[in-house]
């Protein structure tokens, strides 16, 4: 027995109102679509705002955008989380810890089930579906951490949420979170780096990452333009950096001059 | 918007501290670069809110967390360490601190936690 619901599918780059019967073991996307997908064949899950994407098998892979209320994607998150093929493991889990370098005050445990896909990590519980994008995780760690008095081993991740560098923490039987650990450095390789920063360009790099702009970290660090210039250019070439945006600094023409000495003179001259 | 004392043995992240306090609307009244000399201010200034290094030289900041709130309960005390040392949070909660930061930190977060603390 299925049950249907109102969506929009993407169908030829254009959103399609269609009906989306979520059921048990697969869900059907009707017309133009018109196609069932088990949960099984499911190899990664996306969130996007109020869309999904689901990319199912089982050869070629194929990539369905469906948009839908909170209510309706919640359900179907939770059945394709929870069915669909991927490294899946039952755990304790708290995210966010610790947004911004700031201790997140309602931080609890939950307790529910992970889920490793192609693109990111998923985590379920009755409360809360979290996802990591594996593009945006800057850190794990296999480290112990005070639980009800106790030392216990968990896997910290650092991931960005929006430019907001955030700590989520798991916790499961070692010989699990082992496994969870080495498929995440695995899957992470690319944030890996060899480079070391001299001191100056480190500074620069922990102001940037604490949201100053380069008139703060020039004024801060008493860096010219150029020099402060150089460092962004060496930031960039080690793949720390990204250019957000270029800014320009100019200085006024004739005109412009004549239009200012013309705007501050008084009406009765 | 509060009056605030930063203490931290580094120049560097007492500047950044103090560039982020101030760009929301703090008054930075004094630095501190251990934790004798942020008692020593401490009792001076008589800020509303203290930014506390947990390690720094001669007396660290669980320490001088310890003898600010024995000289005044109602200080407000927020610890700021490094990512790794926050088995520390338990430690510094317990020694009467308000809140607690890990480096390295995002300026609205800190923000955010300042101004928790201060209306707390």
């Amino acid at each position: 027995m299925m049950k249907s619901v109102p969506v929009k599918v993407e169908h030829e780059g254009k959103w399609i109102p269609t009906t989306m019967g979520i059921g048990e073991d697969r869900i059907h996307i009707g017309a133009p679509l018109d196609c069932e997908i088990p949960y099984k064949s499911m190899v990664d899950l996306e969130e996007k705002k109020n869309q999904v994407l689901i990319t199912a098998g089982p050869d070629a892979e194929e990539t369905y955008r469906i948009a839908s209320v909170e209510k309706v994607l919640s359900v179907l998150k939770k059945f394709v989380i929870t069915q669909c093929s991927a490294y899946r493991l039952n755990a304790f889990f708290m995210s966010p810890a610790i947004r911004g370098g700031v201790l997140v005050q309602d931080a609890h445990w939950e307790k529910g089930a992970i889920a490793v896909m192609k693109t990111g990590i998923w985590f379920v519980s009755q409360e809360s579906q979290v996802c990591i994008p594996l593009g945006d995780v800057a850190g794990i760690e296999f480290t112990r951490r005070e639980i009800q008095e106790k030392d216990l081993d968990v896997v910290k991740i650092d991931h960005l949420i929006e430019n907001e560098v955030v700590t989520s923490f798991v916790l499961c039987p070692k010989t699990t979170l082992q496994v969870l650990y080495n498929f995440l450095s695995e899957a992470t390789q690319n944030t890996k780096y060899d480079e070391e920063l001299d001191p100056l360009t480190g500074q620069v790099a922990m102001l940037v990452y604490s949201g100053m702009d380069s008139s703060a970290i020039e004024n801060m660090l008493k860096l010219s333009h150029k020099d402060l210039d150089a460092i962004y250019e060496r930031l960039l070439a080690t793949g720390f950096a990204e250019v957000l945006y270029v800014r320009k600094e100019i200085q006024l023409t004739a005109k412009g001059v004549r239009y200012i000495s013309d705007a501050v003179k008084s009406p009765t001259n | 918007m509060g009056r605030i004392l930063i203490v931290d043995d580094t120049m560097f992240m007492r500047t950044l501290l103090k560039n982020i306090l101030f760009s929301g609307g703090h008054d930075i009244v004094g630095e501190a670069a251990d934790g004798a000399e942020a008692l020593a201010r401490y009792q001076e200034l008589k800020p509303d809110l203290v930014t506390m290094d947990v390690v720094m030289p001669k007396v660290n900041g669980i320490e001088a967390l310890k003898a600010i709130k024995a000289a005044d309960p109602a200080a407000k005390v927020i610890m700021c360490t490094a990512v790794g040392q926050e088995q520390m949070v338990k430690l510094a909660i317990k020694s009467g601190a308000r809140g607690y930061i890990v480096k390295p930190f995002q300026a609205p977060k800190v923000l955010e936690e300042v101004k928790n603390v201060l209306s707390a």
